[in-house]
């Protein structure tokens, strides 16, 4: 396993090897998307408290889930860059940041339109969307202080202790609901007692689901895409880019 | 006219400006990360084209 890691984490395989991966991504992304957006706009009844608004649920849930799924990987991914000094670690932490960022500002405008119906307001200073706002200022700090250094390995270090820093935030926008009395509403399928009686009727799960995974693959297809000329830009003085570039023609 | 009013011809009736309004969103914020990381790869070739040939 460790082996296979390290083969794929030298930039000239982790672009070989990536390149085979994206049709596996994008295609199963259209079809789960579409099948979700179906599902969820169409096929699941109305609400019976909410009724047709909580069909916002189908990009504001996902969004939020990848904001905080996006940030733990620029996290890991940039201890991993510090501790044994990966190159792709620092590069998947540095690519991550602007796609968690979309994934956090789309969760907090859908968020907001979704409030003004239910609860009267486009905001409140409510500690789950307080925490959510703070990540999204954690992903642009994060960005800049990336971009403020010259020399790539000082700013993925000194980004990438940020971002460890960051982590914290994690646990407060997921129990904020539970440690806080807060106007959002509380965790329907996270905990193992609400699997076994969702709050959700499976009607209304199944295309939150589908569009969960829709979501991660699009962030595995970004990943990828954006990571793959990030290598290249960090490897550019290797004769392999050399290669390739001519070759493209 | 209230906004809700106004939109209510679409369908879900009074919410139908807050739910296309989110699918909307989502779609431009897509379109864009898409649109963007196209952008960075045609320039990422060039660049790299460029420097390669001076040398």
């Amino acid at each position: 396993m460790w082996k296979w890691i390290q083969a794929f984490a030298s930039p000239k395989n982790f672009y070989s090897i990536s390149a085979k991966i994206i049709p596996w991504l994008l295609y199963p992304f259209i079809i789960i998307t579409l099948v979700g957006l179906y599902w969820g706009l169409v096929v699941a009844p109305a609400d019976y408290q909410q009724g047709e608004s909580y069909r916002i649920m189908y990009v504001h849930v996902p969004a939020a889930w990848m904001s905080m799924f996006v940030y733990m990987v620029l996290a890991l991914s940039g201890a991993i860059g510090l501790i044994w000094q990966i190159k792709l670690a620092n590069v998947v932490a540095k690519v991550s940041a602007p796609i968690g960022a979309s994934f956090t500002f789309l969760a907090l405008v859908t968020g907001a339109v979704w409030g003004k119906p239910m609860w009267g307001t486009w905001w409140v200073w409510d500690a789950r969307l307080t925490s959510e706002l703070i990540l999204l200022f954690l992903y642009l700090a994060y960005m800049s202080l990336n971009n403020a250094f010259d020399n790539p390995k000082t700013a993925a270090k000194a980004s990438s202790i940020l971002a460890i820093v960051g982590l914290i935030n994690l646990p407060i926008i997921h129990y904020s609901v539970t440690w806080w009395n807060t106007l959002h509403q509380g965790a329907s399928i996270s905990s193992i007692e609400k699997i076994s009686q969702p709050a959700i009727h499976s009607d209304m799960l199944l295309p939150l689901v589908l569009m969960g995974i829709s979501f991660k693959l699009l962030y595995g297809l970004l990943l990828l895409m954006r990571a793959r000329d990030e290598v290249l830009t960090q490897e550019q003085n290797s004769g392999w880019v050399k290669k390739i570039i001519m070759e493209k023609g | 006219m209230t906004l809700a009013e106004y939109f209510s011809f679409l369908p879900y009736g009074k919410y139908a400006f807050y739910i296309w309004f989110s699918y909307l969103m989502t779609f431009a914020v897509i379109t864009t990360l898409f649109i963007r990381t196209r952008s960075i790869h045609k320039n990422t070739i060039k660049q790299l084209r460029i420097k390669y040939s001076r040398s």
